[in-house]
């Protein structure tokens, strides 16, 4: 044996150490990583190949009572953008060529943080097929810009109903914080405002998903899992878009009449039509309205900052319902129903109306509308002369017995809380009181005392108190309905996927107010008295059908008087209650009286004329 | 005469397993390439490289190694030149920022640093081996290690940090076989430590090879670029788990996150397809080939001989250590290709002809010794 074999002997020991020491050491890593943390290296790997994507599910659309369709959905090619591609100029340029928007409009929509941050966002929607060909055949020239077909809502009634349809919008931080909007994803379309809103979770219907198998460079190889979305189901509303179109146009029209009458700031207001016996609201309008197609594709600041403005009059705001005005002598025939029912003032009463009244004393003298006064006047014709004196005297026994009783009366018909209408954004309204007065003006202790003339006020509809159109359509109805008022309501039917209703809606008494039958009947003549006699006369002279309303005409500080009629029709067997508020409209007789009158012309299908009536009323 | 005598020149055992993992390799580089449009081309270039290789083999084989046992200056030469050659107008091209390619035209043919690593063996083995086993004198030391430099230097300048770092693990074994002593080894590591530092520190390296070396060290450097590669690398590998997501099924590997997945990163697509059990039998056919290799070293008639098995298998041990390494996180990443097994003509040659020297020492270990 060579002796330098036995030399290297150990060396090559030693090399064979190394080389199991390196091998060793290799097996170890690889056991640690491939079978003790195999199960979380195979998740990763997951992760990086497959993409959950979810697919929306087609929103119900909203019906009115009929089945005529108010929303719908339709198809639109969309331009979408990718996160990462906004900030380059050149292509915001071109897209601003091609799409014909300004460029500064693309980079607001392409930065919209109401995405998911790596979705890409929609910068343009119902884009002409010219764009969307020039775009898909420059693809080097359009990096990260694609073409996607997305459902947005559609109106084939245009802006009717507008605000009891309200519209849809990508989902709010606050709304995703919402516990009721549990499920819901950044970048989601959910109703914004109007029934959109209120039925969001029947309308909205469950996303399907979809898991692709992506490489890496993001290219889609196949469908891993797929479910299909379940629809939103339809709803039905109590609305007639037939006399939903009327009740637009009626007050369109009074606004028309109120500047005729020389009430140029005439440019707001509502309208209600409610049945009496169901609380169906059959109409609801509100002026300034809008186009809901603004919302869709998402709304620019700008178009936002234009919806929200108050020298347009805010006309996102559904004024039936969030307006507070004061009631003025549509209130009357609450104060009256309070004095039949407690004895202040009966059938038989006689009261003298001189135009002023110090009945308070000299020094708070106040005045009747009818400066020169109503002479002697019964219960009845105090209501159909709207007389102020009769009412102060009424309001005057009130403060005189009990303070709060009036108010704690006027509160059975609901006023000072919401009538639990379904849609959102419901205004309480206002019934002053003793404690209120205190508690509003804690920091002016000279003012904290309820006087005799806060009382008075009440009773006439002015002062503090404040009302919504609604409220007092939802309170008449209750005179007309043998003293309950329903429920309004605008959801009549949830409709399933077979066409059959899932949900009816069942009228429910909102508010029992407990006041005798006789006593009704007797308001329900003087109402009626309003229009054969009284200061709706001019109005509803003619009309075929008897009606029982009331005119008001209310002052508001700093603008001009605001316009309301509200009556129930038939009269001896109501159906129908319409209420018209114009803001700044001048009369109640002369310009929301014939708007009634219109609207309810057509819930009878009775055909009139436009009437032109004369008020001085108020 | 039994069959045993009569293939007394063949080493079938080392046959044997270089065939079973060149068929393993050539199944990985299959199933890896498997999408790319270029795939069948390159199976067949790998296919070329094998028959190149098996011929070289042959050749070499047929050589008695000893004739170059006397040729220092001619290899020192020839190894320089084989550096330098793609740097010479006309004859490189650049790949990944280094010039590695030699060219005529724009016909590729090979990567010189590769067979250049045969040619460092056989140089350092002739001037190794005359110290007889004996490896003391400093002077002695400073010599040898200085022949070793010239090339280190010029690969490094290359700048080829990969082949730089085979350079001088193939000296470091050789060394060990040759004598040196054992704290001689303790001041190498000690100057590579310093030397790396310096190297850093000083603006020697190009950016992407820092960020491949720090990368290792810190996973969040660069998570696009270097970073990316490794973390999915890992994904890969951890997530075959036990036993692989089956052949052609690597989710990583099919779907492009693995980047040079047929190449440098081979291993990551065969730890995510045929899992633990997979690597094992690499690993365990890779153990079978160096101790087999040992096993030759050891019959060597002579040292010249038994260094050169020495280098081959130093050379072997740390591409595998290196590349292995670099797919798991426990080595920086270098291009270093996993023998055999990644895509690579000139690099599955350059081991066939490693496999010639090997059976050249073996054929020839009877009869006397000098």
């Amino acid at each position: 044996m060579p002796d330098f074999r036995e030399l290297l002997k150990p060396r090559f020991a030693a090399l064979a150490a190394i080389v199991l020491m390196v091998l060793g050491l290799l097996l170890v890593r690889l056991w640690t990583m491939q079978v003790l943390s195999g199960k979380a290296y195979a998740e990763t790997a997951d992760d990086n190949r497959v993409q959950a994507y979810t697919v929306e599910a087609p929103r119900g659309r909203i019906l009115d009572r009929f089945g005529r369709e108010l929303v719908s959905n339709r198809p639109t090619l969309a331009v979408m953008i990718a996160p990462e591609v906004r900030e380059n100029r050149d292509l915001l340029h071109r897209l601003s060529t091609v799409l014909d928007m300004p460029a500064d409009e693309i980079l607001e929509r392409a930065t919209s943080t109401r995405q998911a941050p790596l979705k890409p966002r929609a910068i343009a929607i119902d884009v002409p097929m010219e764009a969307v060909a020039y775009i898909s055949e420059h693809p080097t020239e359009f990096p990260g810009v694609s073409i996607d077909v997305q459902a947005v809502r559609q109106y084939p009634r245009g802006a009717t109903a507008a605000h009891v349809l309200g519209y849809t919008g990508e989902i709010s931080d606050t709304e995703l914080a919402d516990p009721d909007r549990e499920g819901y994803e950044l970048g989601d379309i959910v109703g914004k405002a109007g029934a959109e809103r209120q039925f969001e979770t029947v309308l909205q219907g469950d996303r399907g998903y979809r898991k692709i198998e992506v490489d890496a460079q993001g290219r889609s190889q196949r469908i891993i899992e797929e479910g299909d979305p379940i629809p939103g189901h339809d709803v039905r509303l109590t609305i007639d878009s037939r006399i939903q179109k009327v009740a637009e146009k009626a007050l369109r029209q009074a606004m028309v009449d109120a500047h005729r009458d020389k009430f140029p700031k005439a440019k707001a207001g509502a309208a209600v039509a409610l049945d009496v016996n169901t609380g169906e609201v059959l109409a609801m309008a509100s002026a300034p309205s809008y186009d809901p197609d603004v919302f869709l594709g998402g709304i620019t600041q700008k178009e936002w900052k234009a919806l929200t403005a108050k020298k347009r009059e805010y006309p996102l705001t559904n004024r039936a319902i969030m307006a507070q005005y004061p009631a003025a002598s549509t209130f009357k025939a609450f104060t009256g129903l309070a004095g039949l029912q407690t004895g202040v003032a009966g059938v038989g009463s006689s009261y003298y109306c001189e135009g002023r009244w110090i009945g308070m004393g000299e020094q708070w003298d106040k005045w009747c509308w009818n400066h020169g006064g109503h002479g002697t006047e019964t219960f009845t014709e105090g209501i159909s002369d709207s007389c102020d004196v009769v009412f102060y005297e009424i309001g005057y026994s009130f403060y005189k017995r009990k303070r709060d009783e009036l108010q704690k009366f006027v509160r059975r018909f609901g006023f000072g809380e919401q009538t639990g209408i379904d849609l959102p954004s419901e205004a309480d309204g206002r019934v002053p009181d003793a404690k209120w007065k205190k508690e509003f003006n804690k920091d002016y202790p000279e003012y904290q005392r309820w006087l005799p003339g806060d009382t008075v006020n009440v009773a006439i509809g002015q002062g503090d108190l404040l009302v919504t159109p609604l409220q007092i359509a939802a309170a008449y109805s209750g005179i007309a309905n043998d003293g309950k008022v329903m429920r309004p309501h605008v959801l009549r039917q949830v409709m399933g996927g077979d066409g059959k209703p899932v949900k009816t809606v069942k009228p429910e008494v909102a508010f029992d107010t407990k006041v005798s039958s006789t006593n009704l009947a007797t308001m329900r003549t003087a109402l009626e008295a309003v229009t054969t006699e009284g200061t709706a006369e001019g109005v509803f002279g003619d009309f075929p059908v008897r009606v029982a309303g009331k005119t008001g005409t209310a002052q508001v500080a700093g603008k001009d008087d605001y316009a309301w009629f509200v009556g129930f029709a038939p009269a001896e067997n109501p159906k129908y209650c319409v209420v018209v508020a114009v803001e700044q409209g001048g009369h109640g007789g002369s310009v929301a009286g014939p708007a009634a009158r219109d609207i309810l012309g057509a819930l009878l299908g009775v055909t009139t004329e436009h009437v032109t009536a004369e008020d001085e009323s108020r | 005469m039994t069959e045993r005598k009569r293939l007394w020149f063949v080493n079938i055992p080392l046959l044997s397993i270089v065939a079973a993992i060149l068929v393993f390799g050539t199944i990985m580089v299959n199933s890896a390439t498997q999408g790319m449009t270029a795939g069948p081309g390159m199976l067949k270039r790998q296919a070329l490289g094998i028959v190149i290789g098996l011929i070289g083999m042959a050749a070499v084989w047929a050589m008695d190694y000893r004739v170059a046992k006397t040729w220092i200056w001619p290899l020192f030469g020839l190894l320089v030149l084989a550096i330098l050659s793609p740097k010479i107008p006309g004859l490189g091209d650049t790949a990944k920022g280094a010039t590695a390619w030699l060219q005529i035209g724009s016909i590729r043919l090979f990567q010189p640093s590769e067979p250049a690593k045969l040619v460092l063996i056989v140089l350092m083995a002739a001037v190794i081996s005359k110290y007889k086993g004996r490896l003391e004198a400093p002077a002695d030391v400073a010599k040898v290690m200085g022949i070793m430099l010239v090339p280190l230097g010029l690969i490094l300048l290359q700048p080829d940090l990969g082949t730089g770092l085979v350079f001088v693990a193939i000296t470091m074994g050789m060394l060990l076989i040759g004598g040196l002593k054992a704290r001689w080894f303790l001041v190498f590591a000690l100057v590579g430590v310093l030397a790396a530092g310096v190297v850093l520190k000083a603006d020697v390296l190009k950016e992407y090879q820092k960020d491949r070396l720090l990368v290792f060290v810190d996973a969040d450097r660069d998570p696009d670029g270097a970073g990316y590669n490794l973390a999915q690398s890992k994904i890969a590998i951890g997530s075959g788990e036990l036993t692989g997501k089956g052949l052609g099924s690597g989710t990583q590997s099919n779907l492009n996150f693995l980047p040079e997945r047929h190449t440098d990163f081979i291993f990551s697509v065969i730890g995510e397809e045929l899992g633990f059990l997979g690597a094992v039998i690499l690993l365990g056919l890779y153990l079978a080939l160096l101790v087999t290799s040992l096993e030759i070293a050891a019959q060597s008639r002579d040292l010249f001989g038994a260094l050169i098995v020495a280098g081959i298998i130093s050379m072997w041990l740390f591409q595998i250590l290196e590349n292995v390494g670099m797919t798991i996180g426990l080595m920086p990443i270098t291009g270093i290709p996993l023998p055999f097994v990644s895509y690579g003509s000139s690099f599955l040659v350059t081991n066939l002809l490693a496999v010639g020297m090997l059976l050249s020492v073996w054929t020839r270990r009877l009869g006397t010794t000098r």
